[in-house]
C-alpha cells in the first residue's frame, strides 16, 4: 500500500476492492459506496469482469454520467437559442442558424429521451438481477428521476423558446406589414405628400412597439426612422426583406402548389370527361327506349288502319247490297204478301 | 381578372447583389390616374427587378403585394415577372409566364446573355400577349377546355330534359293510338255484324 498522504483515499479504495473481493467470494456483495473513483481504477484492474454486477453499476453510472453532460450541454444550446431569438432584428435574421441549432436541439433531445428510457431498463433489469442493498435502488431511482427531470425542464425550456421566437416573428410582421403598406400606399404620391406621410407612420411604429414585449421595439423604432429619412432616396428596403420573407416562407410550398394545381386541374378535367361520357351513356339509352314506344304507335296505327279499311269495305258492300237488293226485297215482300192472302184465304 | 404588366429580364445565374437587366417591358397602367403612371411604371420596374432577383433558378415565385400578385419564373438565368390582380388563377398566370420564355427564346435565341443594360426598345409580342390574355383562358389550355366541357355539360342537360319531354309525348301518342285501334276494331265489328244480318235477309 502506498503511504502518500495525498492518496490515502486511494489505499481505501484498494482495501474496499480487496475486501469487495472476499465478500464476493462468500457470495454477497456490499455496496453504497461512490463509484466515481471505482470507475476510474476499473480499466486499470480486473476490468476482465464482463456483467458483473459491479460493472452494470458502473455502466449505470456512466450512462448516467454521459446523460446529464448530453443534458448539460443541449440546455447550453437552447441558452443561446434563447438569445439569438431574442436579438434578432427585422433586417438580420439568422433564420438558416436558428433553423439548424432548433433541429439539433431536437435530435440531441431525442437522442437524450431514449438514453434515459433505456437508463431506466437498465436499472430495473439490474434490480430484477439480484438481491441488491436498498441503498443502491435509492440511489438509481433517484439518479434515473433526477435525469428525467433535468431533461424535462430542457424540454420546457426549448418550447418556452420555441413560442418566443414565433411570438417575435409575428410581431416583426406586423410591423412590416405597417411600414410597407404606408410605403407603398404613399409611393404614388410619394413626391407631393411625403411631409404629410411623416406624423401617422410616426405615430404607428411607437404604438406598436407599445405592444411589443420583445425588446427588439426599440430598435425597430429606428428602424422606423431610417425608413423614413431613405424614403427619400430610395424605395421600399422594407420590401426587400417582405419578398424575400415571403419568398422564405413560400419556396417550398410554392413549386408543391403549382404542380398540385395543374394536376388537380386536370383531374378536374377528367372527371368532367367522364361525366359528359355517362350523361351521353344515359341520352342513347332513352333515345332506344323512346324509339321502340315509336315502333309500339306505328303498330297500334296500322292496326288500326287495318281494322277501318275492313269496316270500310264491309260498310261498302252493306252500301252495295242496300242499294242492290231491291228487286230482291221485292221479291221477298211479294212472297210475304202471297203468304198473307193464303193466310187470308184459309181463315176466309 | 387583370394583368397590369409583363416583364422579361435577365437574372445572374447566381443569386448574388447584382441587379437584373430588363430586356422587355410591357405595361398596362391606364386605369391609373395620369400623373401617377410614371411612378406607377418606375415602380414596376423596381419590384420586379427585385423580385427576380430573389427568385432561383428553375423555380416560380409568388409574392403577393397589396392588391397585386406579382409572378416570377425563372428558367437558366432568363426570368419573366408578371403583375397580375388577385382574382387572376395562378396556374394560368404561370402559363402565360411560360409562354412568354418560349416566345422570347424562340425569337432571340441565345443572344439575350450578352445583354448587359437595360433595354428601351418594345417587344410588341409582349403588349400583344398582355392584352390577349387579359382573359386567362387563352394562355391556359386547361381553363379553356375546363369551360368548354362545362358548357358542353349544359347543352347535354338541356338536351336530356327535351329527350324527356319527347318521351312524354310519345307515351300519350301511344295511348292515343291504342285507343284508336280499339274504337276502330269496335267499328268493324259493328259493321261486320250489320252485314251479316242483312245478308239473312
Amino acid at each position: 500500500m502506498v503511504s502518500a498522504g495525498a492518496s490515502t483515499y486511494r489505499d481505501r479504495t484498494s482495501e474496499f476492492r480487496s475486501l469487495s473481493d472476499t465478500l464476493k467470494k462468500f457470495g454477497r456483495i456490499s455496496a453504497a459506496n461512490p463509484d466515481r473513483t471505482y470507475q476510474h481504477n476499473d480499466p486499470s484492474t480486473s476490468s476482465k469482469l464482463p456483467l458483473t454486477p459491479s460493472s452494470y453499476r458502473s455502466e449505470f453510472n456512466k450512462k448516467a454520467s454521459r446523460i446529464g453532460l448530453g443534458i448539460h450541454e443541449t440546455s447550453k444550446k437552447i441558452a443561446r437559442l434563447a438569445n439569438l431569438g431574442k436579438k434578432s432584428s427585422i433586417f438580420d435574421d439568422p433564420l438558416k442558424e436558428i433553423q439548424e441549432l432548433t433541429a439539433l436541439i431536437k435530435n440531441d433531445i431525442t437522442a437524450l429521451n431514449v438514453a434515459v428510457s433505456d437508463l431506466q431498463t437498465l436499472q430495473n433489469m439490474e434490480i430484477a438481477d439480484g438481491d441488491y442493498s436498498e441503498d443502491r435502488v435509492v440511489h438509481s431511482t433517484a439518479v434515473c428521476d433526477d435525469l428525467k427531470n433535468k431533461l424535462m425542464g430542457a424540454t420546457k425550456k426549448f418550447q418556452d423558446v420555441l413560442t418566443a421566437r414565433s411570438e417575435n416573428i409575428k410581431a416583426h410582421e406586423n410591423r412590416r406589414q405597417i411600414f410597407s403598406t404606408n410605403i407603398s400606399r404613399g409611393n404614388p404620391l410619394r413626391q407631393q405628400t411625403e411631409n404629410v406621410m411623416e406624423p401617422p407612420p410616426w405615430s404607428s411604429p411607437s404604438r406598436s412597439s407599445a405592444n411589443q414585449p420583445s425588446e427588439s421595439s426599440g430598435s425597430g423604432v429606428q428602424v422606423g426612422n431610417q425608413l423614413r429619412r431613405r424614403l427619400a432616396a430610395d424605395t421600399t428596403p422594407s420590401q426587400h426583406m417582405e419578398a424575400s420573407m415571403l419568398q422564405q416562407q413560400q419556396v417550398v410550398p410554392q413549386q408543391e402548389n403549382y404542380s398540385q394545381n395543374r394536376a388537380v386541374a386536370l383531374q378536374s378535367v377528367e372527371s368532367t370527361i367522364t361525366e359528359l361520357s355517362g350523361i351521353f351513356t344515359n341520352l342513347a339509352t332513352m333515345v332506344a327506349h323512346q324509339g321502340e314506344l315509336a315502333i309500339r304507335i306505328d303498330d297500334n296505327m296500322e292496326e288500326t288502319m287495318s281494322n277501318v279499311e275492313g269496316a270500310r269495305g264491309a260498310l261498302l258492300k252493306h252500301l252495295n247490297r242496300i242499294s242492290s237488293n231491291r228487286w230482291l226485297l221485292i221479291k221477298i215482300f211479294a212472297i210475304l204478301i202471297f203468304f198473307l192472302i193464303i193466310f187470308l184465304f184459309f181463315l176466309a | 381578372m387583370k394583368i397590369t404588366a409583363l416583364l422579361v429580364l435577365k437574372c445572374h445565374p447566381i443569386p448574388d447583389g447584382s441587379d437584373p437587366v430588363i430586356l422587355a417591358n410591357a405595361t398596362d397602367v391606364n386605369h391609373f390616374g395620369y400623373f401617377q403612371r410614371v411612378t406607377v411604371k418606375q415602380f414596376i420596374v423596381f419590384v420586379g427587378r427585385t423580385v427576380a432577383k430573389r427568385t432561383p433558378p428553375n423555380q416560380r415565385h409568388t409574392v403577393q403585394h397589396e392588391e397585386y400578385k406579382v409572378h416570377s419564373y425563372n428558367r437558366n438565368g432568363l426570368c419573366v415577372v408578371g403583375f397580375m390582380d388577385d382574382h387572376y388563377p395562378v396556374r394560368s398566370a404561370f402559363s402565360v409566364l411560360n409562354q412568354v420564355i418560349d416566345e422570347y427564346q424562340k425569337k432571340h435565341g441565345e443572344s439575350w446573355k450578352t445583354i448587359q443594360a437595360d433595354t428601351t426598345s418594345q417587344w410588341p409580342y409582349l403588349n400583344d400577349a398582355l392584352t390577349k390574355f387579359q382573359d386567362p383562358a387563352e394562355a391556359d389550355k386547361l381553363l379553356k377546355i375546363q369551360r368548354e366541357l362545362d358548357e358542353t355539360k349544359i347543352i347535354l342537360h338541356k338536351t336530356i330534359d327535351s329527350v324527356l319531354e319527347r318521351g312524354e309525348k310519345l307515351d300519350s301518342l301511344v295511348e292515343k293510338s291504342s285507343d284508336l285501334s280499339a274504337a276502330s276494331q269496335m267499328f268493324y265489328k259493328q259493321a261486320k255484324k250489320s252485314n251479316q244480318c242483312c245478308t239473312i235477309l
